[in-house]
């Protein structure tokens, strides 16, 4: 019968299928192949990557790198994956974020024996190697470090009547207000009440704090207490209200990072609080010039004093990688010489390599504030922040939902601050 | 009558125009009956085998996170919790607004999507120059995907850069921008304007396919009995096609409560929760990690909308049996 | 046939389907005038509804910058074979769903029903550990196995529907005439059904285009990406890449649009009024 013939033929095919593509060749010529997973991915990075995974195999002829780039939206979901099941991935993107959950379930290499007598090791910065040895355990090196400037239109301050960028809070509130100018679409400051917009209410409120804070938790304060149980965080909170009421667009409710972005090189919108990623995408915007634009360093309290909130990404190993020393040789190899030099200077990362800083790059224009506060660690604190805990996705949907409800009138700062207090002061408990 | 000629019933055509059945049809059904169950059992096996292996099996394996402590922030202990996962989603006053708002949502885009989508289908029938160049044109939203209309449509309801709102006040219908992502209820309406836009396609092209099921001769005898356009729309067209259009609107049904991909890709459920929908939400609570909560959140859905088939198929068939 | 239209319900027809046609297009020339616009020039304001010079400059660069000839091969032989073979294997399940009675029909339907109401993530884990055992992780061939799996319920259940439409007498005068029940279905019926199951096709093919959850996961090496994976690596933490993405949606609306401007005809043409007269 027809039918019968088809379903068996139907059956046949995908047994057949199914064998074929069962045996998928293994490399016979004793070449080991790795597999390498990024997350934070973008077009132009792993095309950067995959040169420099060029020249790492070309060095390494016995190795063999597969790079893997699902996009960063759905990369971790993926990478949870590989990991859970144990295949699939050698060497991974890891980040400040994601290194707590994957080493807790077990899924992070230890690769202080391998790292052991690795000659680059002396030439990271002392940042970098304490992020890559935190808690005793080498999970992960850091391939560079994010922090935050900001960015402002040297013109628009200039018309405004002001001399030079905002130094403090209160400053930007004055320049911005000035500048605002809803008729001509022109707005004061790019403010950021979309996913993730909570970091840079927690940024205001560090630096009214910033000379009590515990460096080695930014959200705790020397006495114990969370970050938003001080007096202080409520008129930083006022402050950081009266930006976005005053001096920002009304819909930034609902920005995320690509609105803010974009307002900024569109434009239209005169201060901006990025990391230096953003200096690529400003530098390429023909809506303004050179001339147009600076960085300044971050914006202090009343103090005088700012948390520069150092948030860092780099390369770990799988534990289900059954080629831990090819994987630390890549990695060793991206994380020194010209490799890593090109790398944080293509993605405009702070570099991890000491003395790189001293490179011209870094000494012009856009990248000068990230210097002056590097060369001002007194005023510009570094504090480390807490995104290695295991709530901390928690924290930061919670924290972003209340603060769009203040934004919207739904709560007060008062109760926001308690709220974020309380909930900080519970997890703490709890550990 | 055996019992396997009782599935066509319900339309005018069959009713008025079936052939009585002759004794030798009768013997003959009669005859292969006894391989009836390998008919059933041979065209059924491919897709009952398809939907074991890859669907179900994945999906019950899967649904045991719901009743453990299961967190990828830390998978060390994924001791059994009984109904724990439930009771944290029943006792977090969010859920009832984002289930309100799931409502809304399904409930506000479905409306719009299925008249224009009627609309379209009748109107479609009629022969017009460049009917098929139309056709192709409007059917063009259903082939993007549900994450870039999302990203397309976050863009054009920009508040300051949006083209939406540019056209607004272009055509003199606003003073000022209107913040559309940034307050609750224009947030709802946009997310629920993109999903009409997307959803209409559907319907037209069922419902257009269906209609094609309609034989003409039926219009010609409604034709004959005077009756006019709108009672033969409502008297004879949407009774014929009522199998069709029942099951699309609870496909739609199904499907609008299950597509977070708008929603996501355009507020992410803000402003303050306020276009979350339960899907949404699921999502939120996958990037933290609770997949224990977000599974049980799943099966939650999978409840509601089983019962809601359950009363909808139900109430279908009782009117049907009314009609006949 | 149809009788005649009164001018005023001429009027709003032509109002109606003019408006409709407006709005459908809109958002689509917005990423069309966007493809064409150099990068600088996309985020100018105020906003520009024609670009002043019409520049090649993202196609050129999607093409040299990614692999992106090869996704779309990957997703049109995916979602080519995936949609055929499910739309023929549902043409079998839905034709026993709409024309047999048996006891576990309704839980059979049901079933199906009950897989559109379940979120994949829930299957996710355990549906990736069983494709790295089966050895079909970055394969498209099981892509394709878990696309059809995903076409099947739907697609049974919409076309269930259609073959209900269908009178029974139709194909009991086949198998009069000799035809077995298979031979019935395939001479008689399917024709008939032709709009329904160039639908089902359609949507089961523009389902599997756009896939990306599993697709994602599924998939490691650049040469098995699909489209939609491709069009979502433009969307970066940092920033989207608005030149790139409007100039990859266009080509990858492109085939949809060829196919529905060549199925649209066979939805409304594909019943012929003698066949149901028989």
């Amino acid at each position: 019968m027809t039918k019968r013939k088809l379903l068996a033929g139907l059956g046949l095919g995908l047994v057949t299928a199914l064998a074929l593509s069962g045996c998928s060749a293994p490399a016979g010529d004793g070449k080991v192949t790795l597999q390498l997973v990024e997350s934070l991915t973008s077009p132009a990075r792993t095309e950067l990557l995959t040169k420099l995974i060029g020249e790492f195999e070309a060095q390494n002829p016995d190795i063999n790198v597969d790079l893997i780039s699902p996009p960063t939206d759905q990369a971790d979901q993926k990478i949870q994956q590989m990991l859970q099941s144990g295949s699939g991935v050698d060497v991974l993107e890891v980040r400040d974020l994601t290194v707590g959950p994957f080493s807790a379930n077990g899924w992070l290499s230890d690769m202080t024996g391998e790292f052991d007598g690795w000659d680059g090791w002396d030439s990271l910065t002392p940042n970098a190697q304490s992020v890559a040895t935190a808690g005793g355990k080498m999970y992960f090196v850091p391939y560079g470090f994010y922090g935050i400037s900001l960015f402002y239109r040297t013109d628009m301050v200039k018309d405004a009547g002001f001399d030079g960028a905002p130094v403090s809070w209160d400053d930007i509130v004055e320049q911005a207000t000035a500048i605002q100018d809803p008729a001509a679409n022109q707005y004061g400051y790019a403010f950021r009440g979309g996913k993730n917009g909570y970091t840079n209410a927690v940024l205001a409120i560090s630096a009214y704090v910033a000379g009590d804070i515990d460096v080695t938790n930014a959200y705790r304060l020397k006495n114990g207490d969370s970050i938003f149980s001080a007096p202080e965080a409520l008129d930083a909170m006022d402050t950081y209200l009266t930006l976005f009421k005053q001096a920002s667009p009304p819909s930034s409710v609902a920005w995320g990072y690509p609105e803010m972005v974009e307002g900024f090189t569109n434009g239209s919108t005169g201060f901006l609080l990025q990391d230096p990623e953003v200096i690529a995408a400003v530098s390429e915007s023909k809506a303004i010039t050179a001339e147009q634009w600076n960085t300044a360093p971050m914006l202090v309290g009343p103090s005088g004093k700012a948390i520069q909130p150092l948030a860092t990404a780099g390369w770990g190993t799988a534990e289900a990688s059954e080629h831990k020393a090819e994987s630390a040789r890549l990695i060793q190899f991206l994380n020194s010489g010209d490799a890593s030099i090109e790398f944080t200077q293509k993605n405009s990362l702070v570099p991890i390599l000491t003395g790189a800083a001293d490179d011209p790059f870094y000494k012009t224009g856009a990248w000068a504030s990230y210097l002056y506060m590097n060369e001002n660690p007194d005023v510009y604190i570094t504090a480390e922040q807490p995104r290695g805990v295991a709530w901390f996705t928690e924290w930061a949907d919670k924290a972003d939902t209340e603060l769009q409800q203040v934004l919207i009138g739904q709560m007060t700062s008062k109760e926001l601050l308690a709220s974020w207090d309380s909930y900080w002061a519970e997890k703490w408990a709890a550990e | 009558m055996s019992r396997h000629t009782t599935t066509a019933t319900g339309r005018p055509f069959t009713r008025a125009g079936a052939p009585s059945v002759s004794p030798q049809k009768t013997t003959r059904r009669r005859s292969f009956s006894t391989r009836r169950g390998l008919v059933i059992a041979a065209f059924m096996a491919p897709a009952a085998v398809f939907v074991a292996v890859f669907t179900y099996y994945p999906m019950l394996a899967g649904s045991q996170m719901a009743f453990r402590n299961w967190n990828l922030n830390n998978l060390t202990n994924t001791d059994w919790v009984g109904l724990g996962n439930f009771q944290k989603i029943f006792a977090d006053p969010n859920f009832y607004v984002i289930l309100g708002n799931s409502v809304v949502w399904v409930v506000a885009s479905i409306i719009p999507q299925f008249i224009i989508g009627f609309a379209l289908a009748l109107w479609l029938r009629r022969k017009f120059v460049f009917r098929g160049l139309y056709q192709a044109l409007i059917f063009f939203p259903w082939a993007i995907s549900g994450f870039l209309i999302g990203i397309l449509f976050r863009w054009m309801f920009n508040g300051e850069f949006g083209v939406i709102n540019d056209l607004l006040s272009k055509a003199g219908l606003i003073d000022a921008p209107i913040p559309w992502l940034a307050e609750p209820g224009t947030a709802m309406t946009a997310v629920i304007i993109a999903n009409t836009w997307y959803g209409v396609t559907f319907f037209a092209i069922m419902i257009l396919a269906a209609l094609q099921s309609v034989p003409d001769d039926v219009y010609e005898a409604a034709a004959l009995d005077g009756s006019g356009k709108i009672r033969t729309l409502f008297s004879i067209t949407i009774p014929y096609i009522s199998t069709t259009l029942a099951l699309t609107v609870l496909l739609r049904v199904i499907w609008i409560f299950n597509f977070p991909d708008i929603i996501w890709a355009m507020t992410g459920g803000g402003p303050a929760n306020q276009t979350h929908i339960i899907t949404t939400w699921m999502i939120a609570i996958t990037q933290r990690g609770d997949y224990g909560q977000a599974s049980a959140l799943g099966l939650i859905v999978v409840a509601i909308l089983l019962v809601f088939s359950a009363f909808y198929l139900m109430a279908i068939r009782e009117k049907k049996g009314a009609r006949s | 046939m149809i009788n005649r239209e009164m001018p005023a319900a001429k009027v709003v027809r032509i109002v109606f389907l003019g408006l409709w046609l407006v709005i459908s297009l809109f958002p689509l020339y917005w990423i069309l005038i966007t493809s064409f616009k150099t990068p600088g020039a996309i985020f100018s304001y105020p906003l520009t509804y024609w670009p002043e010079v019409f520049s090649l400059e993202n196609y050129i660069s999607l093409f040299q910058k990614s692999s992106f000839g090869t996704y779309v091969f990957n997703s049109l032989l995916v979602a080519t074979v995936a949609a055929t073979v499910a739309t023929f294997i549902s043409m079998l399940s839905a034709y026993v769903l709409a024309r047999f009675e048996f006891r576990s029909k309704g839980a059979v339907l049901m079933a199906f029903l009950v897989t559109q109401m379940i979120p994949a993530f829930i299957a996710l884990g355990p549906l990736y550990l069983m494709m790295v055992q089966l050895k079909l992780v970055d394969n498209r061939f099981g892509l394709m196995l878990i696309y059809i799996a995903v076409c099947i319920p739907f697609s049974t259940i919409m076309l269930r529907g259609f073959f209900a439409n269908i009178p029974d007498a139709l194909e009991e005068a086949a198998m009069i005439d000799g035809c077995s029940r298979f031979g019935a279905l395939f001479r008689v019926i399917i024709p008939v059904m032709k709009p329904g199951i160039i639908a089902a096709f359609i949507f089961n093919f523009v389902n599997c285009w756009n896939e990306l959850f599993l697709s994602v996961t599924l998939m490691n090496k650049d040469e098995n990406k699909t489209i939609p994976t491709a069009l979502n690596g433009f969307i970066s933490s940092f920033t989207i890449d608005w030149g790139s993405m409007s100039a990859a949606a266009v080509l990858t609306i492109v085939p949809t649009m060829i196919l529905f401007a060549f199925a649209s005809r066979y939805i409304v043409q594909g019943l012929t009024a003698g066949a149901v007269k028989g």
